[in-house]
């Protein structure tokens, strides 16, 4: 059988072609985002991340919810 | 009130509501009589082809006018602002679940009938002895489609995209449900006896109950808001 | 932490690519062709690496609702479509002069295919829900109903194939265990696990950084 070296190299330039772009997204962003919010203490912030609502409206759901489920 | 009830009231008011206005159902049986035209139109007129693909094609028609009647779960719900009463609900909200999923297994089921029918006349099939059979693998097939369904309806409800995405989210889901139908159908139609796909129901069994107790446990989760 | 295993993956990748070409011998049937052996089933297995730990982050997420385990399950998905899709294209290009063909139904590369679509499906939820809580409980649910689909899938897909139609196509990967082809498939292996692990490591710290940004 031929050997298909073009198969090989599509298949591994491929490969990290997409990976490396994928990186490269990944590191931009973070560069990005270090512009805008300059790194601050991760410790306090990280808990409450997916909790209150980003309009500032409270969330009394959350309280009315516990009440009502027993 | 105990879960069967609510579950119960759920299923009921619903039916209720279809009866009287039957705008679903009407719907939903037209659009299954056009999809066996569009089938033999785009199948051309070779009775042998036709014969070969024919358990496929049943197949397509149950789910096609499936993602139809699943996606519209909570439509009602969804549209005359009721979906907070939904969230409110005293106790297990998975009754509701239930009371979804026996409301459309009910609305399938009437569909389904149809769409068997119109097979047998327009495609010149002898159920025969299949009948049994069959009526046992789209059944499985049916609580299948419908228990996922209705749990992925209840997610899109509240999405723009939602026509397109109820559909994306459930087919891939659904693809050893329709191997098992389609495989089952297509050896049942041959006269096979049911012993002879029995890999097939246990398949369809084992993802039923998996896929109705999964909806029964998360179902809580998804109305949290 | 995060920078060593970045280190760490691209070294043991190097490693990987030196011993697929350097040690790895010719092989006998396939030609030199079989070296995508060394890249197509190290991303298939990542692939379905990302999946369990989808499911796995989204079960834990369901029943403690930490934010982080939300992070994991969504980066997860994230590279995990990565790899499958590149599983998928190696598969396809390895399959063209091996096989004859671009694509074939048969069991793995269907399931492969099936679980790209539902990795995608997951990211499309994501996306189209706009609350940050509500898409996280979304996609735990969808992540665990796909999850425990997979078993399904499987079999369902390999009875379809196998049953009555017995596999007539070559498969390619049907290594003869000598250690010169082991090896290399070993490292590499290893090398696009932790490869993933990086990749998931950083874009986690990204999005954590992302709803910190927003907050």
């Amino acid at each position: 059988m031929p050997d298909n070296w073009t198969f090989v190299a599509v298949a591994y330039g491929l490969t990290g072609l997409v990976l490396g772009l994928y990186w490269r997204h990944l590191v931009r962003k973070e560069k990005e985002l270090r512009q805008i919010k300059p790194s601050r203490s991760v410790t306090g912030v990280a808990e409450h991340n997916h909790e209150p609502s980003r309009t500032g409206h409270p969330r009394p759901k959350q309280d009315a919810k516990s009440s009502l489920q027993q | 009130m105990s879960f069967a009830r609510r579950a119960f009231a759920v299923a009921w008011k619903d039916l209720l509501m279809e009866r009287r206005s039957k705008e679903t159902l009407n719907a939903l049986l037209f659009f299954a009589l056009l999809l066996l035209f569009v089938f033999q139109f785009a199948l051309g007129p070779d009775r042998e082809r036709l014969a070969g693909v024919l358990p496929g094609v049943l197949w397509l028609g149950f789910i096609l006018s499936g993602l139809l009647a699943l996606g519209r779960t909570f439509l009602v719900e969804r549209e005359h602002d009721c979906w907070e009463g939904l969230l409110l609900a005293p106790g297990d909200k998975s009754a509701i679940y239930l009371g979804k999923l026996a409301g459309n297994l009910a609305l399938m089921g009437v569909v389904e009938t149809l769409v068997l029918c119109l097979f047998v006349v327009f495609f010149d099939i002898d159920l025969g002895r299949a009948f049994p059979g069959l009526l046992v693998v789209v059944a499985l097939g049916t609580v299948g489609l419908a228990a996922v369904g209705t749990l992925f309806a209840a997610m899109t409800t509240h999405i723009r995209a939602r026509e397109v995405l109820f559909p994306v989210l459930l087919l891939p889901v659904q693809v050893p449900v329709l191997l098992a139908t389609v495989k089952a159908t297509e050896a049942l139609l041959l006269g096979e006896p049911l012993g002879a796909v029995a890999h097939w129901i246990k398949l369809l069994a084992a993802a039923d109950v998996i896929y109705v107790v999964v909806g029964l446990l998360t179902f809580d989760v998804i109305l949290e808001g | 932490m995060v920078r060593a295993l970045g280190w760490i993956s691209a070294a043991a990748l190097a490693v990987g690519l030196v011993m697929a070409f350097g040690v790895a011998p010719r092989e006998v049937t396939q030609g030199n062709v079989q070296r995508i052996m060394y890249v197509h089933p190290p991303l298939a297995w990542v692939a379905y690496l990302a999946f369990g730990l989808v499911a796995g982050a989204s079960i834990v997420y369901l029943v403690r609702r930490r934010p982080a385990a939300d992070r994991l399950a969504h980066a997860s998905a994230e590279v995990g479509v990565l790899f499958t899709g590149l599983a998928i294209a190696t598969g396809s290009i390895w399959g063209k002069p091996t096989w004859g063909t671009w694509w074939t139904w048969d069991a793995r590369l269907t399931s492969v295919a099936i679980l790209f679509v539902m990795y995608l499906g997951y990211l499309l939820l994501r996306g189209t829900v706009e609350d940050r809580e509500r898409a996280a409980r979304y996609c735990a649910v969808l992540g665990i109903v796909a999850a425990l689909d997979m078993p399904l899938v499987h079999f369902s897909v390999y009875w379809w194939r196998t049953l009555h139609q017995p596999p007539s196509l070559m498969k390619p990967g049907g290594f003869s265990g000598s250690a010169a082809i082991l090896w290399p498939l070993l490292v590499n292996l290893a090398a696009f696990t932790i490869l993933f692990a990086y990749l998931v490591a950083k874009r986690v710290r990204l999005l954590r950084a992302e709803t910190e940004a927003l907050a």
